[in-house]
Order: C-alpha cells, then sequence, then structure tokens
C-alpha cells in the first residue's frame, strides 16, 4: 500500500494524482464539450471541499455556505467584470471599483477575503449555537443575503443578470485551485484544530471537559471553509461568464449537499468522489433532457427531470447508505480509527 | 396607510406564521427534525387549487369548489401528503436510528424534491389564482376599517390555536403526542406508539399547512413553486426564537416575527423596505446569540435543542 | 425462567459497555443488580427493555427472543422499566403521567382496577392527581414513575437505581412497595447501588462491574461472605 513516510500527504496526493490524470486525459482527447464539462465539476470539487472543511469536521449541517460564494462572486465582479460598461449595471459602485481592472488572482483573493470577513463576523455568533440552531441560523443568513443583494440593485443590478465577467476559467485554472482548496483541507484535517473539533463532534460534552474551546475550533473551520466556497463561486462566475443572483440560492445549496452527502459527509475522499458521481448523473441526465438518438428513435426525457432525480437519488442514500459511498475511509489510507 | 389596517396587517401576518412555527414546532417535538419540507407542503396546498399544467394561466381545479368543500379538501390533501412524506421518507430512516444531521438533510432533500416536482409540473413561471375573492373586501368591525381576510385569518388561527390546545390536553393522542415531544424514549417505555404519534404530529402539522395555504394564496393570490421557503424560513426562525421543543413558545416566536416584519416595514426608510427581512433575520441572529434557549421558553428544566 | 440473558454484548460506538453478560430472572423472584457506577447496569437493563440494541447475545422473555422488538411491543409483551432518574412528564400533571401509561390497556376508564390498586400504593400521588408531575419532590416522582410503569400492566418489572436522590423514609417506603408488587404476582429485576440493601432484600444478587458479572448467587449465600468489598471495588473473585 502506501509507504509509512508518504502517509501524511494522504488522501490530498492521492485525490490531486487522480484529477489531474483524468484532466490531462480529457484534454488530450481534445473535446471541448467534455472539458467545459469536467471544468464545471471542478469548481464544485472546489465548493463541495470547502463545504466539507467545515461539516466533515464539525458535524454541523451547513445550508448557508452559498451565501459565500455569492459574496464572492461579486466582489469579484466588481474588480474585473463588464470592461468599460461596468457602471452601467452597477451604478453605485465607489470611484475606485468603477474603473479598476485587478488582475483576476488578486481580485479572486481579495473577493474571496471579504466573503471570509462575513464569515467571521456571522461565525462569532452562529458559531455559538447548538448544532441544530446553527443550521439554521446558516440558512437564515443566505437568505439575509439574497435578500440584500436582490435589492442592492445599484452595486450587484439587482435582479437582472450581470455580464462580462471575464472568462478565464479553464480546466487548468479550476485544476489549480482544486489542488490549493484540496490541500488547505488536508492541512486542516490533520491539524491540531482539525483534530480538536473532530473530537467535539463525537463527544461534545467530553472535549468541552478536556478543554477544547468548541465554538473557536467550529469558527475556525467555518472560516477556512468559507473562503475556499467563496473561491468556488467565483470560480463559478468566471466560468459562466454570467452572475445572478437567483444562481446562488436553493439549487446550489441542494447540490453541493447531495454531492457531499453522497461521497460521504465525513471524509475528504468523499467529498471529491461525490462531487464527479453526482455530476456524471448530471450530465447523464442531461443528455437525457436533450435526447439521444439511438438506432432510429429518440430517447429523451422532459425537462425538469435532473431535479427529481437528484432528489430520489439523495434520498436513496439517506436511507441506504447515510454514510455515502465512501463512508469514514480516506483514500490510501487505512479504515478510519 | 391607516395605523389600523398597519397593526391588521401586522397581526394578520403574525397569525400565519404562528401557525407555520405550530407546524413546524409539531414535527420537532416529537422528532427532534427541522422539517425543511414545512414550507413546501404550504405551496403544494396552494397549487392544489389549480389544474397541473405548464401554462401560464392554470383555471382552478379544487379553487373552484364551493367554500366548505374546498377548505376541507385542500386541508385534506395536505395533511396527507405530509403523512406520506413521513411514511415514505421519514419512517425508514427513523427505523435506521440515524443521527440529527442526517435527518436534517433528508427534510432538506424532501422541500427539494417538492419543489422539482412542481416546477416540472408547472413550470417556474409564478401564476395567478383568486379563491375568496369577497374576503378582499374592507369590513367594519367596531367602526374600524379594515379587510375581512386579515380578520378571517386571526380569527381562523385563534379558532386553531383553541382547538389543538384542547385536544392536546384533553384526547388521548394528544395526551400522547405531548408525553413524547417531553420525552420521546420514556412515552415508548410506556407503550405510547412512536409510529402512530409521529404519523399524527405530521398529519396535525399537515393540516396546520392546509390552512395557510388557503390563508396565504387568499390574501396575495400568487402560485410559485418556491412561495413556501420564505414561509419555512419564517417559521423555523419563529420556532427557534421562541424557543426550542415548546409548542407554545413556537406559536409566540412566529407571532412575533410576523408582527415585528411588519411593523418594521413601516418604519424602515423607503429605500431599505425591501431589506426588511434581512434586517429581521439579521436580528434572530443576535437574539439567539444572547438568548439561546428562545424568548420565550418555559422554566422547565432540561430543554435543550 | 420469565427472563434469560445469554452472553449479552452492548457496545457504545465500538466500545463495548457490556460484555459475556448472562443471567436469568425466575417468575415471582427479586433479582438485584449492583455495583459501582459505570458498571453496565443501567445499559444492561436498557437492553431489557428493548431501548439499546446488543451487539451480541440473546434476551429471552418468556422464551421468546425480544430480537430487535419495538420498545413499545417489548411493554406490551409485559417488561416495564422505570429508568434511572424517575424521567417523569414534569410538564404534565400526575393524572396526565398516569393516563398516558394506562393507554397501553385501554385508557383510564378501562383500567380502573389497576389505578385503583397502584393509587392504594402511593396515596401521595392521589393527592397530588392534578398537580403538575415537576413539583413534586423526588420521593414523589419515584413514585409516580413506578406507578406508571404498573400501569402498564407488567409481569416483569425492571427498575434502575430507585433509591438514587431520595430521602431514607422514601427508600423505606419504596423497598416495602416492591414486596407487595411482588406478593401481587409481579417479577422483579432492581439495579441498586446499596449492597446492604440488595442483599437484604433480593432472593438473587449479581455482581456487575466494568460491564462483566463478577460474582452471582442467592442472597442468603452471599451475605456471608467477607470479601464482598473488594468484588465491588477492584479484585476478582470466581466462585
Amino acid at each position: 500500500m502506501i509507504p509509512r513516510t508518504m502517509r501524511p500527504f494522504f488522501p490530498a496526493l492521492g485525490l490531486i494524482a487522480v484529477l489531474a490524470a483524468i484532466c490531462a486525459i480529457v484534454h488530450l482527447t481534445g473535446n471541448g464539450e467534455l472539458e467545459g464539462i469536467l471544468t464545471e465539476a471542478l469548481i464544485y470539487i472546489v465548493m463541495v471541499v470547502a463545504l466539507s472543511i467545515f461539516v466533515s469536521n464539525s458535524g454541523v449541517i451547513s445550508f448557508g455556505h452559498v451565501t459565500f460564494a455569492l459574496i464572492g462572486a461579486y466582489a469579484s465582479a466588481w474588480q474585473t467584470c463588464c470592461s468599460g460598461i461596468r457602471g452601467v449595471f452597477m451604478p453605485g459602485l465607489p470611484e475606485f471599483l468603477l474603473h479598476a481592472d485587478v488582475p483576476v488572482i488578486p481580485a479572486s483573493v481579495a473577493a474571496a477575503l471579504i466573503a471570509t470577513a462575513v464569515a467571521a463576523l456571522a461565525g462569532l455568533i452562529i458559531m455559538r449555537l447548538s448544532s441544530v440552531a446553527a443550521s439554521i441560523a446558516l440558512l437564515s443568513l443566505l437568505f439575509v443575503f439574497k435578500t440584500i443583494y436582490e435589492n442592492w440593485s445599484s452595486m450587484t443590478a439587482g435582479q437582472s443578470s450581470l455580464v462580462g465577467l471575464p472568462l478565464y476559467v479553464d480546466l487548468w485554472a479550476a485544476l489549480g485551485w482544486v489542488v490549493v482548496t484540496i490541500v488547505a483541507a488536508q492541512i486542516y484535517m490533520s491539524s491540531a484544530h482539525g483534530l480538536r473539533l473532530r473530537a467535539a463532534r463525537e463527544d461534545e460534552v467530553a472535549a468541552r471537559a478536556a478543554g477544547i474551546v468548541v465554538w473557536r475550533e467550529r469558527l475556525i473551520a467555518f472560516v477556512i471553509s468559507a473562503f475556499f466556497f467563496a473561491i468556488g463561486g467565483i470560480l463559478f462566475g468566471h466560468f459562466l461568464g454570467t452572475l445572478a443572483v437567483s444562481i446562488f440560492w436553493l439549487n446550489m445549496t441542494f447540490l453541493t449537499l447531495a454531492m457531499l452527502v453522497v461521497g460521504g459527509l465525513r471524509s475528504l475522499t468523499g467529498a471529491v468522489v461525490g462531487t464527479l458521481a453526482v455530476a456524471a448523473i448530471r450530465g447523464f441526465l442531461r443528455a437525457l433532457e436533450q435526447g439521444f438518438h439511438i438506432g432510429g428513435a429518440t430517447l429523451q426525457v422532459p425537462q425538469g427531470m435532473q431535479e427529481i432525480t437528484l432528489a430520489v437519488v439523495l434520498l436513496l442514500i439517506l436511507v441506504y447508505r447515510p454514510q455515502g459511498i465512501i463512508g469514514d475511509r480516506e483514500l490510501g489510507l487505512a479504515a478510519a480509527k | 396607510m391607516s395605523q389600523i389596517q398597519l397593526l391588521a396587517d401586522a397581526v394578520s401576518l403574525g397569525s400565519i406564521y404562528a401557525l407555520v412555527a405550530l407546524g413546524i414546532g409539531l414535527i420537532f417535538g416529537v422528532m427532534r427534525m427541522i422539517n425543511f419540507a414545512h414550507g413546501d407542503l404550504i405551496m403544494l396546498g396552494a397549487y392544489a387549487l389549480v389544474v397541473p399544467t405548464a401554462a401560464d394561466f392554470a383555471p382552478p381545479l379544487i379553487g373552484a369548489w364551493p367554500a366548505v368543500a374546498m377548505v376541507a379538501a385542500i386541508i385534506a390533501i395536505v395533511a396527507f401528503a405530509a403523512v406520506l412524506t413521513e411514511r415514505f421518507a421519514f419512517r425508514p430512516l427513523r427505523r435506521r436510528e440515524v443521527d440529527g444531521a442526517t435527518l436534517l438533510i433528508s427534510s432538506f432533500a424532501i422541500s427539494y424534491l417538492l419543489q422539482s416536482i412542481v416546477l416540472f409540473v408547472h413550470t417556474g413561471r409564478p401564476k395567478s389564482v383568486s379563491i375568496f375573492p369577497e374576503l378582499m373586501r374592507q369590513v367594519e368591525l367596531a367602526g374600524i376599517r379594515i379587510s375581512l381576510v386579515d380578520v378571517v385569518t386571526v380569527a381562523a388561527t385563534a379558532l386553531l390555536l383553541l382547538a389543538l390546545g384542547v385536544f392536546l390536553r384533553r384526547a388521548r393522542p394528544g395526551l400522547e403526542v405531548r408525553a413524547a415531544a417531553e420525552d420521546f424514549i420514556m412515552a415508548r417505555l410506556l407503550g405510547v406508539k412512536a409510529d402512530r404519534v409521529i404519523a399524527l404530529a405530521f398529519a396535525l402539522s399537515g393540516g396546520l399547512a392546509g390552512v395557510v395555504s388557503l390563508l396565504y394564496v387568499s390574501k396575495t393570490g400568487v402560485l410559485d413553486f418556491q412561495m413556501g421557503v420564505p414561509l419555512a424560513v419564517a417559521g423555523f426562525v419563529g420556532t427557534v426564537v421562541g424557543g426550542m421543543g415548546s409548542l407554545l413558545g413556537a406559536v409566540l416566536g412566529g407571532f412575533a416575527l410576523g408582527v415585528t416584519s411588519t411593523l418594521l416595514q413601516a418604519l424602515l426608510p423607503e429605500t431599505l423596505q425591501p431589506s426588511r427581512d434581512a434586517f429581521l433575520y439579521g436580528l434572530v441572529i443576535l437574539v439567539l446569540f444572547f438568548r439561546p434557549q428562545g424568548l420565550f421558553a418555559p422554566r422547565a428544566t432540561g430543554e435543550r435543542i | 425462567m420469565l427472563l434469560e440473558v445469554d452472553d449479552l454484548e452492548i457496545r457504545y460506538g465500538r466500545v463495548p459497555a457490556v460484555r459475556d453478560v448472562s443471567f436469568t430472572v425466575g417468575e415471582g423472584e427479586i433479582v438485584c443488580f449492583v455495583g459501582p457506577n459505570g458498571a453496565g447496569k443501567s445499559t444492561t437493563m436498557l437492553a431489557v427493555a428493548g431501548v439499546l440494541h446488543p451487539a451480541k447475545g440473546t434476551i429471552r422473555f418468556d422464551t421468546r427472543p425480544l430480537a430487535g422488538n419495538a420498545i413499545e411491543t417489548i411493554v406490551a409483551n409485559g417488561i416495564a422499566l422505570v429508568p434511572e432518574g424517575r424521567r417523569i412528564f414534569g410538564r404534565m400533571s400526575v393524572r396526565e403521567n398516569l393516563a398516558v401509561a394506562s393507554g397501553l390497556r385501554g385508557g383510564l376508564g378501562r383500567t380502573g382496577d389497576t389505578l385503583d390498586r397502584v393509587l392504594g400504593l402511593f396515596p401521595i400521588l392521589r393527592e397530588r392527581y392534578q398537580s403538575p408531575a415537576g413539583f413534586l419532590s423526588s420521593g414523589e416522582q419515584q413514585q409516580l414513575a413506578i406507578a406508571r410503569a404498573l400501569l402498564t400492566q407488567p409481569r416483569l418489572l425492571v427498575v434502575d437505581e430507585p433509591s438514587l436522590g431520595l430521602a431514607p423514609k422514601y427508600v423505606e417506603l419504596v423497598f416495602e412497595t416492591f414486596s407487595r408488587i411482588r406478593s401481587e404476582g409481579v417479577t422483579l429485576l432492581i439495579v441498586e447501588q446499596s449492597v446492604r440493601r440488595a442483599l437484604k432484600f433480593a432472593d438473587r444478587v449479581y455482581f456487575l462491574r466494568s460491564g462483566r458479572i463478577v460474582l452471582e448467587g442467592s442472597a442468603s449465600t452471599l451475605a456471608k461472605r467477607t470479601d464482598l468489598e473488594h468484588i465491588y471495588f477492584g479484585e476478582e473473585s470466581r466462585s
């Protein structure tokens, strides 16, 4: 199996190697459409791995992470979009942003940091709540920001779409951020903080008795998680080229959560595997919705089957295999302690 | 707008939120699960009023029935739908003794499923429907002019709360629900059938949702496949603020939220008005911080989320 | 044998709390489990009642295995557990607490006889009939908890730590009541912390420590031993 000295680098190393290989293969096929599908899947991997940094280690389900994708994506747009006509969409932008032309990487980091700041502030309160109340509060947070952004027309174009974001996110840009995110997740997971948080997840009372300040550990994971989820949102925006507040709402929340659960709530490998599995299902269903031609006949399912099928799949997993495809295990490592 | 009508609006919205929170609180009481699908049950009830069609205009189906039949039918349909979700989704999960997080995600999945199904059948375009148009007029009550629909909302809520209160206090099944809500395992140790109590809680919760469908659609006249979401969020927040595990707390929390929301609408400057919900839920998160057991939680010991 | 337990193993997660536990309770007997905190006594009782599922072993009641039956089914078949900590429904009245329990056998109306007998055993409950149960003293609450269990008309009454937190006069009363209950045909399985009381009161006693049975026997035989303290707290003894 994996030599002992290499153990600390797993599963990150293994996952990155596999994903890089897949990217190389797809790129070599020269199929643009396939590359696009894979790129989108990679963006979701960034989000789902980010989500898992918080959810897997703390055991608290977050329905609000998409908030950070929302904040991040728009903050990046403020710095980079629409060359020249930014003020038309978002007339309320302050002077220094109206004409700024920030290079995309610093822009994305800055934007993600803004989202992270919001996460830190909200987290100061939310992380002190019990798991159920925290989950509700996190949903409320998403609701709050959705409402704000929908009405803040001068800064976000309100309910209209924002077009013209620089399309810099190709297969390799996405893969690059996937690598960073997975490495970050691995570092956190193996750190003392990660260990403490998982202890609290198993038995909060015992953890407190052992001197662990649970809310603080949760907050740390939450903030790191928010940063990368925001990056995911930013990548999404610059992949589509268009932004709308409605993108960052229940669909994305459901999808990312489903991806995490299907793969395995408690493992990093699970986050990646789940995302790929769900992306594959979606891809298949999308193709079906568009119609397959087999022989002389056309196989087609009506629009909207995608969502229904995914919901049913998630429910089946929850009933028959709630630990997800991967369960507790990690790529390259023995079964969990 | 007159002060009185503002007050009427506030109390009316408070009543609706109270009913929603109560529905959520009932399920939480016996299952310790927040039912995300509750808002979508309300949505289901609303859509049951019209013919299932992808067309822009949906002719009324049950919405065209005589009043009593319509009310009875919608309440029955939503209660039945609620019991179905329990039977086919939540019960198998309970059998496997899954943890709270899994239940939470499941209810979210059911919510998404219901929305997806309605989206599939009806498409995402909002549709208008008119039921009880007679309610939209003004009446004079003790010399004050207010909308009839508000009067009906408040009256219906008061009646329902009373009926439910009596049921929980007097009827055997009601007693079992209360016992199960206080200590589920202990209730079972005394022979109370878990499945029956939970199914009953879902049926009651569904019935309440059905009533909210009718009241809400009477007032707004619009159907949208995501219409249940803001109601559900209001319900959760009301329950959490009021004190989880307490039915009275849920009612009071929901009511307080509705009243505050409406009054805030009137007090906020014009530009901030659409963001009033944002303010409110932000405020709520603060409340939770200072008083996590909720504002109206009973003094009884051992009341944990 | 009314209750037969063989090779019971119960785990919390991966940690076994109870291991290789085998015991019996004969009809009409009073059997006591004694042992220090954390020995696994409550865990065992919870498994008998169906609240916990054993990882290994069988529990047979009246020769029929419990095997995964729902808690309420086990109660309907005749095992009633009064769990540790009394767990009365504090927000409901005494009457309502009893009413919930009577539901299994038809409700307060149908079980009038049983109710009378039970109130006869615990007259204080009649006095406090309409009070919220949360306002009762610990001793009164313990009586209510036992009364509730009796209303399910059990054949085997399992009581976990009845004397915990009770003033001595209440403990006396409760144990006296146990004798009366036994004489009415109910078999008793009781968890006790006090070895002395267990030996004085039970027919047979099992010593549990660290999840295993370390000693068993009739009360009269065991009472003659001088090493019970050691067995309770530390050194092994196999008889």
